[in-house]
């Protein structure tokens, strides 16, 4: 939806992604939205550099967010809400409705 | 001309600076490094944070202009024998959070002049760390340039609030008081 300007689908593949779920990593942002891993990862560190998302790790999983002094960021936000709004019904599911709350490890589901 | 190893943080950011000047890349000074010149290097950084001001330049010119003078560049970084400085071109525009900075500092060294962002706009640059990070390191560097520097900290609190921070701004001020005297 926002190809056009962002010139790949992987770019808004991983925006609309962070802007859903806050952070993300590679792995699962192309099992939720597909896309190659290889070129999510390109994505993720391209927007990196540019300032746009900033990172940190977790173990040995590297977890992206949107860098909050990132100047355009309220802007970019509302860009993305809107085009999330277009969206079909079952991706946003999957986008928003996915478990947060903690799970005990062990715990039978 | 001093030799490059002989050069502070600012003089060789000065030198940097005109030396880029000179084939129109106009880059002003940003980061950590101007904690080290407004707090006569209570804290010490190891890079120099160089936003183009101008944002089409090309890279390719940054480069040959940097190599004239000893830089090579790796992993991003500009390097050279010298100093243990790195130069780093972080993505622009010059801003502060949500904010562009309109007014940039001129420093005078005997190497060249420095574009640098105020003492002001240097206090926001470090809270906005503390604010979105909650970097305490940040906070104290904050403080360190309020103090030793002229600083409109109205000005301060009013992007503070801006940034939906005016609690840590408190935090801020309360501690810049107390360590004031």
């Amino acid at each position: 939806m926002l190809e056009p300007l962002l010139g790949s689908t992987n770019a808004e593949r991983v925006l609309v992604f962070i802007l859903t779920r806050n952070e993300g990593y590679v792995r699962e942002i192309a099992r939720v939205l597909g896309g190659d891993p290889d070129s999510i990862q390109k994505q993720l560190a391209k927007f990196e550099s540019g300032g746009v998302l900033v990172s940190r790790t977790a173990g040995k999983t590297r977890l992206y967010s949107f860098n909050p002094r990132y100047p355009f960021l309220k802007e970019l936000r509302g860009l993305l809400e809107k085009a999330v709004s277009f969206y079909p019904e079952s991706q946003r599911e999957a986008l928003l409705m996915n478990r947060r709350r903690p799970r005990r490890r062990g715990k039978p589901l | 001309m001093k030799a490059i190893r002989d050069m502070s943080t600012g003089e060789l950011a000065a030198f940097i600076c005109s030396h880029l000047k000179k084939y129109e890349i106009d880059v002003v000074l940003s980061g950590g490094s101007c904690v080290s010149i407004y707090s006569n290097n209570k804290y010490v950084s190891s890079d120099l944070d160089f936003v183009d001001n101008q944002y089409f330049i090309r890279g390719a010119k940054v480069r040959d202009a940097l190599s004239e003078i000893g830089f090579y560049e790796e992993n991003r970084y500009f390097k050279n024998s010298e100093t243990d400085l790195l130069i780093e071109f972080p993505p622009g525009p010059l801003s502060v959070g949500e904010e562009a900075v309109k007014e940039v500092a001129i420093l005078k060294y005997t190497t060249g002049e420095l574009r640098i962002i105020s003492p002001t706009d240097c206090v926001k640059d470090r809270l906005a760390s503390y604010y979105h990070f909650d970097d305490r390191q940040c906070l104290e560097q904050a403080i360190l340039v309020a103090r030793d520097n002229k600083v409109d900290l109205a000005e301060v609190e009013r992007w503070s609030s801006h940034e939906g921070k005016p609690d840590k701004f408190a935090e801020f001020k309360r501690l810049f008081e107390k360590r004031k005297t």
